[in-house]
């Protein structure tokens, strides 16, 4: 997509979720896109991970909620949140380490296999070391976000630390996936034979990425767990990381602006009905009843008939327009939210 | 001095022996061929003279280091590339991303630099790309820059992999059946390539079963058979070969 286009989508996608907050009075729908937020930077790890390495993860989740847990269980223990913050973002981390090392020998299904079966085991560590999780009754009374004396305490506050720290996240994200290093993630995708002759310490490159995925999980837990001030078992679950990994097959493998755009549709669909406020009260139900059987076959669908996703898509309506390609140009070419 | 030197390499693969005490010097500035029919031993040979596989007896020194046991991005670092007799490029990805891709080695920046645009990324990037259009200009694929490897033809592939290859900034090539599919149009272009990168001072080592083309832009030929060695020299020379003609040549003419 030319520049210039996705210069502008970007500019009128940032000033409309600036402008927001002082449009839509409605708490529901800001806390809404607050979740949007979140949910937009743990696909960034998974883009990095998946999309662009082409290392599948079902157990995104985990480190989800080792920040989460990380982080509240400080934060009730009076620790600075920007220093649980880190806690719980080094925390995360360091469980992506954990699960990167044995799955360096693991390709496709078996990696698949090992990343979900570490997530299930989080979900169990999290449900049985009660004194420090509050087992399957939470740990409750999570502070809100505070920096020195500002605190984050309104909805609208809440909403602007949440997307800020997106607006950080998926700028640096692009500047990784353009550069040296997103090339380096793409060729390991491509060939790894291939990315090894070029001289690429695969190994290595493969550590930083599922470490870096797992990091921007773990910081997507913390604003989780300080946004809602609760947290229990039952958000990280393996549910949760299908659906990360739907938010990035829809967007388009190898595309962040794709996955930008797959996670806003897939974290609106279920809220249809504050977004769009016209919807018949049937249709709506019918959204709402259906909606895990939607990102199934979204996933299905989209693996069948739109393998670049709605990247892909989108690039190719672009060509027909006139514009001229410029193949193989992947990021921010999620104008579609 | 030799450049690279394979000395009583063996490896095997459960029973088979596919290389059996194989032993060659390559000299520096020169053109080496591997013949041999299918079978033979060559790309096993390549694969332990790049890291890909491990030898179960003997070394590979590249000036004067023992490479034997390291990690192909380790020798590719040292100077030593190659490519595949299946092209191994990556298809979602440009000619021009596929030769920025090989210039890795050769560049720095990291995950932190890259996402806090640290300085001296940008610099690094342009000087990168400048790079990567100089050497797509050097096999003629400028034009094609921005088509991704997966749409290019064959001859193209079989080009673009030798481009990214040179991005390393090599010491020596190993190139494996790179006429493998071409026309004999495309085969002679190869060949002056080939003869033009050895004039910039890269020495090239070739897997080929394409006779003319051997013959033609060879040094020096190696012939393995069953894994063993059966001849070096010349081509004129191992043209004459009874034992080379024997095992290999017997069945075709030598500039089929």
């Amino acid at each position: 997509m030319r520049s210039s286009i996705r210069a502008a989508v970007i500019v009128a996608l940032t000033i409309g979720v600036a402008i927001t907050p002082f449009v839509m009075t409605d708490r529901y729908i800001l806390r809404i896109l607050t979740f949007v937020g979140i949910n937009l930077i743990m696909v960034a790890g998974l883009s990095l991970l998946f999309g662009y390495a082409g290392q599948i993860s079902l157990g995104q989740a985990a480190f989800y909620g080792l920040g989460a847990y990380t982080s509240g269980y400080l934060a009730k223990a009076g620790v600075p949140w920007l220093l649980a913050l880190v806690g719980g973002v080094a925390v995360a981390a360091i469980g992506g380490l954990l699960i990167a090392l044995p799955s360096l020998r693991l390709k496709g299904h078996y990696l698949a296999m090992a990343t979900l079966g570490f997530g299930e085991i989080m979900l169990f560590f999290f449900t049985e070391t009660e004194s420090v999780t509050g087992g399957s009754n939470g740990l409750r009374g999570i502070p809100a976000a505070s920096i020195g004396p500002l605190e984050f305490a309104t909805p609208v506050a809440k909403y602007f630390l949440v997307w800020s720290v997106v607006g950080i996240v998926l700028v640096l994200a692009a500047n990784i996936v353009r550069r040296r290093p997103g090339r380096a993630l793409r060729a390991i995708h491509g060939s790894e034979t291939g990315a090894q002759a070029c001289g690429i310490d695969t190994v290595r490159v493969k550590i930083q990425v599922f470490v870096l995925s797992a990091g921007l999980g773990g910081l997507a837990g913390v604003l989780y767990a300080h946004y809602v001030g609760f947290v229990s078992p039952s958000t990280f679950t393996l549910h949760y990381s299908l659906i990360l990994v739907t938010m990035v097959a829809l967007g388009g493998m190898g595309s962040l602006g794709g996955a930008v755009a797959g996670t806003v549709l897939l974290t609106l669909l279920p809220y249809v009905d504050a977004i769009i406020p016209g919807l018949p009260r049937s249709t709506v139900e019918l959204i709402q009843d259906w909606t895990n059987d939607i990102y199934g076959m979204v996933l299905i669908l989209v693996m069948l008939f739109m393998p670049r996703g709605l990247a892909g898509w989108a690039t190719s309506l672009v060509t027909r327009f006139g514009e001229r390609d410029r193949a193989g140009d992947s990021v921010g070419q999620g104008g579609g939210a | 001095m030799s450049m690279l030197s394979v000395r009583g390499v063996t490896k095997r693969f459960g029973g088979v022996t596919a290389v059996d005490d194989v032993s060659f010097e390559v000299f520096e500035g020169t053109i080496h061929a591997v013949i041999g029919p299918n079978g033979a031993g060559k790309s096993t040979a390549f694969n332990v003279m790049t890291g890909f596989d491990r030898p179960d007896a003997g070394s590979v020194v590249f000036e004067g280091a023992t490479i034997t046991g390291m990690r192909p991005h380790r020798i590719v670092r040292l100077g030593v590339v190659r490519t595949f007799q299946n092209t191994m490029l990556f298809d979602e990805m440009t000619a021009l991303e596929n030769v920025l891709v090989g210039m890795h080695a050769r560049t720095r920046v990291g995950f932190l630099g890259a996402a806090l645009s640290l300085p001296g990324v940008h610099a690094e990037e342009r000087l990168a790309r400048e790079q990567a259009h100089r050497i797509l200009r050097l096999v003629d694929m400028d034009d094609v820059h921005a088509v991704p490897a997966g749409d290019l033809p064959h001859g193209q592939r079989r080009l673009l992999e030798i481009a990214r290859a040179l991005a390393t900034e090599p010491r020596i090539m190993l190139l494996d059946e790179p006429a493998a599919g071409l026309n004999n149009v495309e085969t002679a272009q190869l060949g002056e390539t080939l003869r033009r990168i050895r004039d910039t001072g890269v020495t090239v080592v070739i897997v080929e079963h394409d006779m003319g083309l051997v013959m033609e832009v060879s040094d020096e030929i190696v012939v393995l058979n069953e894994g063993r060695k059966i001849a070096e020299g010349p081509p004129l020379l191992i043209q004459k070969d009874p034992a080379v003609i024997e095992a290999y040549l017997g069945e075709e003419t030598p500039d089929a």
